[in-house]
């Protein structure tokens, strides 16, 4: 196939979901973003510690909108998002001084190592991006930004995608663990 | 099996269509494209073609209940045998049940005529001519003096598809089945193979 051909596609979009899918979602991630954001803007409020980072918005989309994904899965959803917190303030320690440069390098290592260790999950990549464009809040958390906000964050989300994902009877989650 | 076969059972005419209805009746959100899909599902189903055409052994496909006959067996009843049971070869076993030969049609017509003719045709043309169309000698012969040896067996256990390629290769149009003693337990013809495949309608 020629390289300008392959820019036409090949086939059509998926159908598109029924209505009951619509709702589940939409409840899905609401209780599981209300779980996150209310320990982060009410109980945590004042400590100077966080729990809400905008990557999380990115991962609801998959945990309750595309529950069969591969790239939904717990196994995805945690170690995507831990291996990336890690390595993006590995980066942000690194190569602080050139903020472009700690960006791409973080954001294509995770996809590497996500790779690597069957973890894709994409909004894990905004993970390892936040540990560098964030605020001097993010950034003195240093390596326990991997633990709070993003490893209890999102131990949290999938707390409550289990719990919500398996009420409805023709929904189902994980498809699998490991 | 060769390639060509396993695509010849492939559905190929599955549509983009076909996967995008079958996507629908499956609730939730699936991540992937229709296209994707059809490859997913045509590359599965070569799999499983080669699986269970790999899998399917020949004493599942075989025809177990066979007539044989024994070296001294007279070529008249050889030839009854044969016309009774409407087949075109029997094994040709020992006192234990060992195969020791088979003999075909092609046997009987060759000695028939003579040693000169091998087909129907040739036997009657040499009738017609009178020459060597004496039965005589053929009624003193028996199954040991005319039949294939030593015989072409295969293991009750050989999947079918070694067994296809052997009816090529040997240039026989059926095997007898034989247990690991070597005794036999059924017949396998290029029909009983050919029925067994995809080809055949389901065996």
């Amino acid at each position: 196939m020629n390289y300008l051909s392959k820019m036409k596609g090949t086939t059509k979009s998926p159908p598109m979901v029924n209505v009951s899918e619509v709702i589940w979602s939409w409840f899905g991630a609401f209780v599981g973003i209300s779980a996150v954001a209310y320990i982060n803007f009410n109980v945590l409020a004042g400590t100077g510690l966080i729990m809400m980072i905008a990557s999380f918005g990115a991962s609801a989309v998959l945990i309750f909108g595309a529950i069969k994904s591969p790239l939904a899965q717990p196994r995805n959803l945690v170690g995507g998002h831990v291996l990336s917190a890690l390595i993006g303030v590995a980066c942000y320690k690194i190569f602080w001084a050139q903020p472009w440069l700690a960006s791409s390098v973080a954001v294509a290592t995770v996809i590497a190592l996500m790779h690597l260790t069957k973890t894709l999950h994409p909004p894990a990549g905004a993970t390892a991006l936040i540990a560098i464009i964030g605020d001097d809040k993010i950034h003195s958390l240093g390596f326990t930004y991997a633990v709070l906000p993003v490893g209890i964050g999102v131990m949290i989300l999938l707390l409550v995608a289990l719990l919500f994902n398996n009420i409805a009877r023709n929904r189902r989650y994980p498809e699998f663990w490991v | 099996m060769t390639n060509q076969d396993v695509e010849a059972c492939v559905p190929v005419d599955i549509s983009d269509d076909d996967i995008y209805e079958a996507m629908k009746d499956i609730s939730g959100y699936l991540d992937i494209t229709p296209g994707d899909f059809k490859d997913v599902y045509l590359k599965a189903y070569r799999h499983a073609v080669l699986r269970l055409t790999r899998s399917v052994r020949v004493i599942e496909v075989m025809t177990k209940d066979v007539a044989a006959v024994s070296g001294d067996t007279s070529l008249e009843d050889v030839a009854e045998i044969m016309a009774a049971r409407k087949v075109s070869g029997v094994p040709v076993i020992d006192g234990d049940g060992k195969v020791i030969g088979v003999v075909s049609e092609k046997d009987l017509l060759s000695v028939m005529g003579g040693g000169t003719a091998s087909t129907f045709m040739e036997v009657i043309a040499q009738c017609l001519k009178g020459r060597s169309c004496l039965t005589v000698p053929v009624r003193e012969k028996v199954a040991a003096d005319i039949m294939s040896s030593p015989a072409v067996t295969v293991k009750e256990e050989t999947p079918v598809m070694e067994v296809a390629g052997l009816f090529t290769q040997r240039g026989v149009n059926r095997m007898p089945v034989v247990d690991a003693n070597g005794r036999l337990v059924g017949i396998v013809s290029r029909g009983d193979v050919v029925r067994s495949s995809c080809f055949g309608g389901g065996a």
